[in-house]
């Protein structure tokens, strides 16, 4: 009993992180139309930058949240400014733009993967961070798990009220569902799929933190994440940020379920949700 | 207030619009009316930036703007309620209402216009948690027209307002239209329902095969032998 409690919580703690990865994926897919393939690789360099930061300069990966962050979004903003924004201009319809700006994302993916392969090697890396174990309903837990449980939440949560009630987040909704009309009505749509790109960005990123603060990471991290994140939104249902929390919650007590039976089959069950779901239902769980 | 001169518009390789020309003067309502592929949209979405006209200008209060985007026309005070009405269909009729007033003009005073807004459409009101999918298609047209009215319009654009609407619904939009123009919106009105169109209008322009055939004073277009031939069944 205490054992089937501690697969199922740990299940949801690491629920919550892959939520948070769906949801900025869910972002550049649902708005912006990238299927990013490389959105791992910003999950990688923010663990990585994390590592890096606390092992050299003793810098609390708390702090490393508040640079990664920014920092991501910047970078991701940047890239839809010069990348997307240009494939998007020669592209004749949203289809083709689908097609060539996951084609460039995959490039993306392997430029950079590379640059942090050379930055930092293939080792995979580790440092321990509120690795103090806490009683929790009954059974103990590492409190940087419970810890990055409780920002994964509160950053969703936090982006939730933002799409739901600021002009920019009203602004992104309407871009998602009617980006001509949209402009019509003063939206700027160039900078909000920037802007969307940016945030997916910035959420990975700041995932890859909290992910750093209780597993290890390494520079070839990044593609797993990316089809654990695949496969959220569509099971979640794209553009849906309930959606992503349900699809993450269940991806996480599965692969802890499936783990603990058998630790080499994660993956498998992961693809096999993935397949049943597109037979059965391809819109997602709350999608329409 | 708008001026078109000349403009010259391509679909593709195809010559939508060939050297049209009209004006439209503040306090106006003037009608653009034609079959169905006239270049009457086409001519729409050349002064929304939708379109980049091949030559020729559009000047909206003395300021040059075909060749700028969409939203900065929108900054200027041009708005639309788009053919069908184009709501927002995952957003509550009040979250549409908003959307309207984004520019920034019009963002600070949202709750004023919101208000007018609701007293013109009562209807809008009641529905105001609804998402904008579960409207009728009437109900979708008040919202529409609603949304542009919440950014403080200088210029109303109407593409093809009564278009699969019920009789009933024709005439409350219509109506409505007259009650926005004594707001002081100027109205430019792209419509099939030529009749109509020539009842509430000032002026109007016919497009025909991309070109201005006629142009005048609605009443005098009434009366002529070709609109009443080709439009009128008469």
């Amino acid at each position: 009993m205490k054992i089937l409690l501690e697969v199922l919580i740990t299940g949801l703690l690491m629920g919550g992180l892959y939520a948070l990865i769906s949801v900025g994926l869910s972002l550049q897919y649902g708005v912006a139309r990238i299927l990013n393939i490389s959105h791992g690789e910003f999950i990688m360099l923010g663990g990585m930058t994390t590592w890096a930061l606390y092992t050299a300069l003793h810098i609390s990966p708390l702090l490393a949240l508040a640079i990664c962050g920014p920092l991501a979004l910047g970078l991701g903003y940047l890239i839809h400014r010069t990348l997307f924004k240009r494939l998007l201009d020669r592209a004749p319809s949203f289809a083709v733009f689908e097609g060539n700006s996951m084609l460039a994302a995959f490039g993306l993916m392997f430029i950079l993967q590379n640059i942090a392969l050379i930055a930092w090697g293939a080792e995979i890396r580790g440092y321990s961070y509120l690795s103090i174990p806490v009683h929790f309903l009954g059974t103990l837990f590492g409190a940087n798990r419970l810890l990055t449980f409780g920002i994964a939440l509160a950053i969703g949560l936090a982006f939730y009220l933002f799409l739901n009630l600021t002009r920019t987040g009203k602004a992104i909704r309407a871009a998602a569902q009617d980006p001509a009309t949209a402009g019509l009505m003063g939206v700027n749509i160039n900078n909000v799929l920037a802007l969307c790109f940016g945030l997916g960005a910035a959420m990975a990123s700041v995932a890859g933190v909290l992910i750093s603060m209780c597993y290890p990471v390494h520079a070839s991290m990044g593609l797993e994440y990316t089809v654990i994140a695949i496969i959220v939104v569509v099971l979640g249902g794209l553009g849906s940020i309930p959606g992503s929390f349900l699809g993450g919650f269940i991806l996480g007590l599965v692969g802890s379920i499936v783990t603990f039976l058998e630790p080499g089959l994660a993956l498998v069950a992961y693809y096999i949700i993935f397949i049943v779901l597109l037979l059965i239902r391809p819109t997602g769980l709350l999608g329409r | 207030m708008l001026e078109i001169r000349d403009l010259n518009a391509f679909y593709g390789k195809l010559q939508v619009l060939w050297n049209v020309s009209l004006q439209v003067r503040e306090g106006e309502i003037v009608a653009i009316v034609g079959s169905n592929g006239a270049g009457k949209t086409t001519l729409l979405h050349s002064i929304l930036g939708l379109v980049r006209p091949a030559s020729g200008s559009v000047t909206f209060l003395g300021r040059r703007i075909d060749g700028l985007p969409s939203y900065a026309i929108a900054e200027m005070g041009v708005t639309v309620v788009p053919e069908g009405g184009r709501v927002f269909p995952e957003m509550s009729v009040r979250e549409n209402l908003e959307m309207g007033a984004y520019p920034h003009r019009a963002w600070e005073r949202r709750k004023e216009a919101l208000k007018y807004v609701y007293q013109l459409f009562p209807r809008l009101k009641e529905r105001e948690r609804q998402l904008a999918r579960t409207l009728s298609g009437g109900e979708r047209q008040m919202l529409a027209i609603g949304r542009a009215l919440m950014s403080r319009p200088k210029l109303c654009l109407f593409d093809e307002p009564s278009y699969g609407l019920a009789p009933v619904m024709v005439k409350e939009i219509f109506e409505i239209i007259q009650k926005i123009r004594e707001q002081g919106v100027t109205v430019l009105l792209v419509e099939q329902n030529v009749r109509r169109a020539l009842e509430i209008a000032d002026r109007a322009y016919v497009l025909e095969n991309g070109r201005i055939c006629m142009e005048g004073e609605c009443a005098e277009l009434l009366e002529s032998d070709h609109i009443k031939k080709a439009y009128l069944g008469m």
